[in-house]
Parts: C-alpha cells; sequence; structure tokens
C-alpha cells in the first residue's frame, strides 16, 4: 500500500469526522487529530518495518472510533438538558401536564355549549379526547424546549447550582401510611370533576341531560322549572368552580393536610344547599292556566320529599367526615387529661 | 442465575462500574503525566507504559476540555516535519493536580480502613 493510499483514507476519516464538528473548532481538532493518528500510523509502520496495509490502516481507524462518535466527544454540550436541571424539569413536568391537558381540554369542549343534539355532545366530547394526545406531544415539546433554553443560559452564565436553597421544615409533613390517595387517584379524580362540571354546564342547554326522556313533560304539559332553580345553579357552580381549584391543589403532595378540612367545607356547603332546597316547596310552576294543578302539587311534594332524603343522607356524611377530621385531635386532648 | 445474588455474573454491569471507577482517576492520571510536555499520542503511550490504556477518542477529547478549564497549557509546535499540538500542565493544574492527590490519598486511606476494619469484624 502506497504511503498516498494511506493519507487518502486517513483523509476520508477526517473528513467524515469533521462533517459532525462545529465550524468553528472544526480545523484545529482535526489538525490536532491528524497529527495523532498519522503518529500512530507511523509508529505501527515502524514495529512492522514495513508500510501498512489498506486493512490495517482501516483497523486503527476502527479501533478510533465511528467518525460521528468521536466528533461527539469534541462537542460541548451532548444533552438538552443536563444533570442539574433535569430533576426540576422532570418535576415540572409531572405537575404541569395534567393540568395543561385539562385546559386544553376544556377550551375544546367550550364551544359545545353551543351545539344542540345529544350525538353534536357526545362527538364533541369525543373529539376533544382524541386532540389530547396531539395537545401532550405539543405540550411536551415546548415545556422541553422552555427548559433546554434555561439549561443553555444556566450553562453559559456558569450559574449557581440549582436548589441550594431550600428549607427542610418547609418539607410537607409524614403521611400516614396507607391513607394518602395516589397521584393517579387524584389525577383521574379531577378528570371526572371537569367531566362532570361540563355535564353541568351544558344541562341548561340540553334539559334530557338530567331529565332523560322524561323531557317531554316539558314539552306536553304546560310546566317549566321555578325561577329558585337559576339561583341554585348560580351557586352550584361556584362550589364546583372551588372545587376544581382544590382538586388543581391537591395534585401536590403538599396540599394533603388541608385536604380533609376543605372536603369537609365542601360537605358542609352541600348540606346547606340541600336543606335551602328542602325547605322550597315550589320546584316546578305552571306556564299556563291549563295546567293540571293537582299533577303540579304532586310534583312538587315528591320533589321535595326527594330532597329531604338527600338532605338526611348528607347530614350524616357530613358528620361522619367531621368525626374522622377531629377524632384524632380529639383522641389527643382525651390522652392529655 | 439471579443478578443481584451474584453481580458478577453481569459483564455489563462489572464494565460500567469499572468505567465510572475509572474516570475520575483517568483525570488525576492525565494531569500527572503532563507535568511532562506531550503531545496526544506520545501522552497516551506513556500513560499506556505505565499501565493506563486509555482510548484515543476519550484523551484526545479531555486534553481540550482540562484546556479550556485553563488546568492545561498547548502549542502547536513542528517535530519530526510534523505539526503536533503539545500540552503541558498550567500552573493552575499543578494548584488542582496536589488538591485531587490530597483528595486520591485521603479517599485511598478511608478505603483502605474500611476494608481492613470489615476484615477484622469478619474474622471476630
Amino acid at each position: 500500500m502506497t504511503a498516498n493510499t494511506t493519507i487518502d483514507l486517513l483523509e476520508r476519516y477526517l473528513q467524515a469526522i469533521g462533517d459532525h464538528l462545529p465550524a468553528a473548532t472544526r480545523d484545529d481538532v482535526l489538525a490536532e487529530l491528524r497529527a495523532n493518528l498519522q503518529a500512530q500510523l507511523d509508529d505501527r509502520a515502524e514495529e512492522l518495518n514495513r508500510p501498512l496495509t489498506e486493512p490495517e490502516v482501516a483497523a486503527i481507524l476502527k479501533d478510533h472510533g465511528r467518525p460521528v462518535v468521536v466528533a461527539a466527544r469534541y462537542l460541548p454540550q451532548q444533552y438538552l438538558i443536563g444533570p442539574a436541571i433535569f430533576p426540576y424539569y422532570l418535576m415540572a413536568l409531572r405537575k404541569a401536564t395534567p393540568i395543561a391537558l385539562i385546559i386544553f381540554f376544556l377550551a375544546r369542549c367550550s364551544s359545545l355549549f353551543f351545539v344542540h343534539t345529544l350525538t353534536e355532545l357526545i362527538g364533541g366530547i369525543a373529539h376533544a379526547v382524541g386532540l389530547l394526545i396531539p395537545d401532550f406531544i405539543s405540550f411536551v415539546f415546548w415545556f422541553t424546549v422552555a427548559f433546554a433554553i434555561v439549561e443553555y443560559v444556566y450553562t453559559q452564565n456558569h450559574a449557581k447550582p440549582f436548589g441550594i436553597s431550600w428549607n427542610p421544615a418547609k418539607l410537607p409533613a409524614v403521611r400516614p401510611p396507607h391513607q394518602g390517595r395516589s397521584r393517579a387517584a387524584r389525577i383521574a379524580d379531577l378528570i371526572f370533576h371537569c367531566l362532570w362540571m361540563l355535564y353541568f354546564l351544558a344541562i341548561p342547554s340540553h334539559p334530557y341531560l338530567i331529565l332523560g326522556p322524561n323531557e317531554i313533560v316539558l314539552h306536553i304539559f304546560p310546566i317549566a322549572f321555578a325561577p329558585i332553580w337559576h339561583t341554585l345553579y348560580i351557586l352550584i357552580i361556584i362550589v364546583l368552580v372551588l372545587q376544581l381549584i382544590t382538586k388543581i391543589l391537591a395534585l401536590t403532595p403538599a396540599f394533603d393536610r388541608w385536604q380533609s378540612a376543605l372536603d369537609l367545607l365542601t360537605k358542609l356547603f352541600g348540606v346547606a344547599s340541600t336543606a335551602f332546597l328542602a325547605t322550597i316547596k315550589t320546584y316546578f310552576v305552571a306556564t299556563s292556566p291549563s295546567a293540571n294543578q293537582a299533577m303540579l302539587a304532586n310534583l312538587n311534594y315528591w320533589a321535595n320529599f326527594s330532597f329531604r332524603i338527600i338532605l338526611a343522607i348528607a347530614v350524616i356524611d357530613l358528620l361522619v367526615g367531621a368525626w374522622k377530621l377531629f377524632r384524632p385531635a380529639l383522641r389527643a386532648k382525651s390522652f392529655a387529661f | 442465575m439471579n443478578a443481584i445474588s451474584n453481580p458478577s455474573s453481569e459483564p455489563q454491569n462489572f464494565d460500567s462500574l469499572r468505567l465510572e471507577l475509572r474516570r475520575g482517576c483517568l483525570i488525576v492520571a492525565v494531569l500527572a503525566q503532563l507535568r511532562v510536555e506531550h503531545y496526544g499520542y506520545t501522552l497516551r503511550k506513556a500513560l499506556a507504559d505505565q499501565g493506563l490504556a486509555i482510548e484515543e477518542s476519550t484523551l484526545y477529547p479531555l486534553l481540550r476540555r482540562l484546556e479550556t478549564q485553563g488546568l492545561l497549557t498547548s502549542q502547536w509546535r513542528e517535530e519530526d516535519k510534523r505539526n503536533k499540538r503539545f500540552y503541558k500542565l498550567s500552573p493552575a493544574g499543578e494548584l488542582i493536580l496536589t488538591q485531587l492527590l490530597a483528595e486520591w490519598n485521603s479517599i485511598n486511606d478511608s478505603v483502605n480502613n474500611i476494608l481492613q476494619h470489615s476484615k477484622s469484624e469478619v474474622i471476630s
């Protein structure tokens, strides 16, 4: 093998490495590599006391490494998000993803208030659910890009290591064993709550969602919902929004200590709302003098009776919740005496 | 066989742990060897002669990184009618090397103490 062939193979190898190097350092790196590899080839030829054959040169170059891998080792940074920032990226991604998906989902569902048929409603929800996958990919992409920028700025400025200023005293209290809900359960709870809210919000424009086939009664008989329902509807919407906020906050374990108290508060509000409903006597009103007054009175009676039963169940549930919340404190007090 | 009961049965596991163990040592060895000026290839040979073989694709980028960190200085110079880049330990590198060697000796002493202590516990 001639010296020219050796040089040709070496130059092809260096060229292949150079293809993966930044222009600013390419010539310098390749010149250094050329000198080192040339010295190695010369050394080997001296050992064998003859010029190297092409397979021998190829073996040395192969041993040195694949061009793309060799070039990669000269690059200053080979990751988008480094080990200093990656744990924060992962933590933030896990916290933000469910919230972002819910926002995307609700935004897409907002147009459903203007549909008129059940088919359109179900189709719209299915469409919004289907779009969650591209939404998820898009969100993760932009989230990663944002953190890659943070990583770049952090590396360029040789900033202080992340996370050195934290206070162990601010860590959440130890959770009792087997009592904390899993993260998956919290996310599922949040999703179901959102679906429940959507359902509830759609009721005024789609009465069949609550009355089912009985909706026809409103068309056949001259009766309508009493105005009190409008006040109650707004109150329930407020509660649902408050519950939505608490369920989003519940995604962080630090919120656990407030969870039971807020659940109890929500139950209390539920009891108050049901009690308010149980005191009302008129739930449906006649829209025409020709309405069957006996049937209307009967309807209002049974509606009232139903709300009284619901109230009794809600009160028992409230008392059980209160007992569970205050029992540890009461027990500690009795031990103290 | 269970990997937990016999980790040495996993050659890949050993290789990765060995690589981790060697990584820090290589930097100390390179800095120490560069108290005398070398270019990439002769440095690799010198280290290999001392029993510490390093892949070229690891050593050459490492030299540039250590230079960027100010621990080495380099200059292009002609030798045997070829231009070569020679590296040498910088004053900052000398200081770091001293500190690293002190740390190295401290770790070495600690590991030896642990080994002796565990040995005596096993015997008793």
